[in-house]
C-alpha cells in the first residue's frame, strides 16, 4: 500500500491564527498534503487511461480547490476522501474534453512498451517479471468500474470510501472487488 | 455463514482479507479460517495475488512519474497568486473580499462586478461547481427509470434548510437567493439523489436556465428508455457538464 488510509488528515492541523497569517500557513498545510497524496492520486487518475501531464494537470487543478475548501472554512472531515473524490470527478472531465480532441486522448498505460527498455534487476526472475505484466494486463482488461474500486483499494481506501468516491453502493463495492480478485487469482494459476 | 462447516464464499474470503466483516459474522469466519486448511489455503491464495499486484502496480506506476520537485514549485506558485487575490466564486458567486471598502465605492463596484457576473453567466451558462456538486444517483434499475415518462414524475420538492444549504455552499446572500432557484443537477427521474451533492443553485435569468435544463432531462429520459442511450452515460454526462450535454443531446441551437 501507498500509505496508511488510517492516518489521519488532522495530522496537518491548522491553528486558529488570525486571517492575515492563515493564507501562507494553509499553502504550506495544502503542499505538505500535495506531498502525501500525489503519488497515491496520480496512480489513481492514470487509471482512467488519461496521460501523465493530463494526470499531473487534473492533481493542481484538485489541491487549487482543497485550498478554496479549506480557505472558506470548509470542512476538514477525511480531506483524503474529499482528494480522491474531486479527483475522480475531475478525471471524468478532464477524459470528456481530451476524447473531444482525438489527438490528446491517450489509453492506458501499455505496460508491455513501458517495461520494454527495462531489464529485470539482478534479484527479479523473468518468471516473477512476467507474472507481473500478466496480472497487469488482467488490470487493464477489467471493467472501468472494477478497476476503479481495485485502484481506489490498493491506495488505501475503505469500502465506504470508495463507494462514496464512485458514487456506488457499499455491497457494488463489495461485489466488484470480489470479481476482479478472482480473476487476478485465476491469472495467477495459469 | 449459513452453516458452522460451510467453506466460505469468495466474497466472504474478499472481505475479511479486507477487514470489512464486522460483529458476528467476523467472528464466525474467523473461527472457520482457524480450523478449515482449505480456506485458509485460498486466503493465502488471495492475499498472495493482491500483494503481487500491488507490487506490479507501483513498479509500474512509480516509475513512471515524474519528480515531484516541478509540480510542487508550480503548485506553491499557484497558492501565492490565489492567496493574494480576492475569494471568488468560479462560475457565478458573487466575490467576496476581505478588505473592507467605503461604502459609498464598495457599492459601486459590488454593481460592476454583477454587471460582469450577469453577463459572464449569460454568455457562458451556468454550472454546478464541480467540488460542491459532482452530482450523487442512488441505485436504480432501467425498469424504474422507465416506469412513468419524464413528465409523469414530479422530483421532490426541497425541504427549506437543504435550499439554505446550497446557498450558503455557494456563498450566496439572502437577498440574491431569490434569483436562482435550487435545482437537481442529476434529475430524479434519471437516478438522482436529493443530497446537497446534487443539488446547485441556477440562475432564473441566464438563457441556460432550468426550464432550458428540464427539455435536457426530458431527452435524456427518452433516449435511456428508448435503448439509444445507457443510464450511466445520460447520468455521467448531464452531471459532468450539462450544457454541453444540451448540445449534444437536444441540439446547438434549441435554447436560443
Amino acid at each position: 500500500m501507498a500509505f496508511d488510509a488510517s492516518d489521519s488528515m488532522t495530522a496537518f492541523p491548522i491553528a486558529e491564527a488570525d486571517a492575515a497569517n492563515r493564507p501562507s500557513r494553509l499553502e504550506d498545510e495544502i503542499v505538505a498534503l500535495f506531498d502525501r497524496l500525489r503519488a497515491p492520486v496520480l496512480r489513481y487518475l492514470l487509471s482512467f487511461g488519461l496521460a501523465v501531464p493530463d494526470a499531473e494537470e487534473v492533481l493542481q487543478d484538485v489541491f487549487l480547490s482543497l485550498f478554496r475548501h479549506l480557505r472558506e472554512g470548509k470542512s476538514r472531515t477525511n480531506l483524503q476522501g474529499w482528494v480522491f473524490r474531486v479527483a475522480h470527478n475531475c478525471a471524468l472531465k478532464c477524459r470528456l474534453r481530451a476524447r473531444r480532441d482525438a489527438e490528446r486522448f491517450s489509453h492506458l498505460p501499455d505496460v508491455s512498451d513501458v517495461t520494454a527498455d527495462r531489464g529485470p534487476g539482478p534479484e527479479e526472475s523473468m518468471a516473477a517479471r512476467q507474472r507481473q505484466q500478466r496480472l497487469l494486463a488482467v488490470v487493464r482488461a477489467l471493467p472501468e468500474q472494477e478497476r476503479l474500486c481495485l485502484s481506489l483499494r490498493a491506495e488505501g481506501l475503505r469500502y465506504r470510501e470508495i463507494a462514496e468516491v464512485l458514487g456506488i453502493s457499499l455491497g457494488s463495492v463489495a461485489a466488484s472487488l470480489e470479481k476482479s480478485l478472482s480473476r487476478l487469482v485465476r491469472s495467477e494459476q495459469v | 455463514m449459513q452453516f458452522k462447516n460451510a467453506h466460505l464464499s469468495e466474497q466472504e474470503l474478499v472481505l475479511a482479507a479486507d477487514g470489512e466483516l464486522t460483529g458476528r459474522r467476523k467472528a464466525e469466519v474467523n473461527a472457520h479460517l482457524e480450523t478449515c486448511w482449505q480456506c485458509r489455503e485460498r486466503m493465502q491464495t488471495l492475499q498472495s495475488a493482491i500483494a503481487d499486484f500491488v507490487r506490479a502496480r507501483n513498479r509500474d506506476f512509480n516509475e513512471h512519474l515524474p519528480p515531484a520537485a516541478g509540480p510542487r514549485a508550480l503548485l506553491r506558485a499557484r497558492l501565492a497568486e490565489l492567496s493574494a487575490t480576492p475569494r471568488t466564486w468560479p462560475g457565478f458567486a458573487l466575490p467576496v473580499t476581505r478588505i473592507a471598502l467605503p461604502g459609498a465605492a464598495f457599492l459601486v463596484v459590488l454593481v460592476a462586478i454583477l454587471a460582469i457576473f450577469q453577463s459572464t453567466v449569460n454568455a457562458e451558462g451556468p454550472k454546478p461547481r464541480l467540488a460542491i456538486t459532482p452530482g450523487e444517483t442512488r441505485p436504480i434499475t432501467l425498469n424504474e427509470v422507465c416506469l412513468n415518462s419524464s413528465a409523469q414524475v414530479i422530483s421532490p420538492d426541497i425541504p427549506e434548510s437543504v435550499r439554505r444549504q446550497v446557498f450558503a455552499a455557494y456563498g450566496i446572500k439572502s437577498p440574491q437567493s431569490g434569483q436562482f432557484e435550487v435545482d437537481y443537477l442529476i434529475t430524479p427521474d434519471l437516478g438522482g439523489t436529493e443530497s446537497i451533492r446534487n443539488l446547485w443553485p441556477q440562475p432564473y435569468s441566464a438563457r441556460w436556465n432550468a426550464r432550458v435544463k428540464d427539455q435536457l432531462e426530458q431527452r435524456l429520459h427518452t433516449l435511456v428508455c428508448g435503448g439509444k442511450l445507457d443510464l450511466a452515460t445520460a447520468q455521467h454526462d448531464i452531471a459532468v457538464d450539462w450544457i454541453a450535454a444540451y448540445k449534444r443531446y437536444v441540439g446547438e441551437n434549441s435554447a436560443r
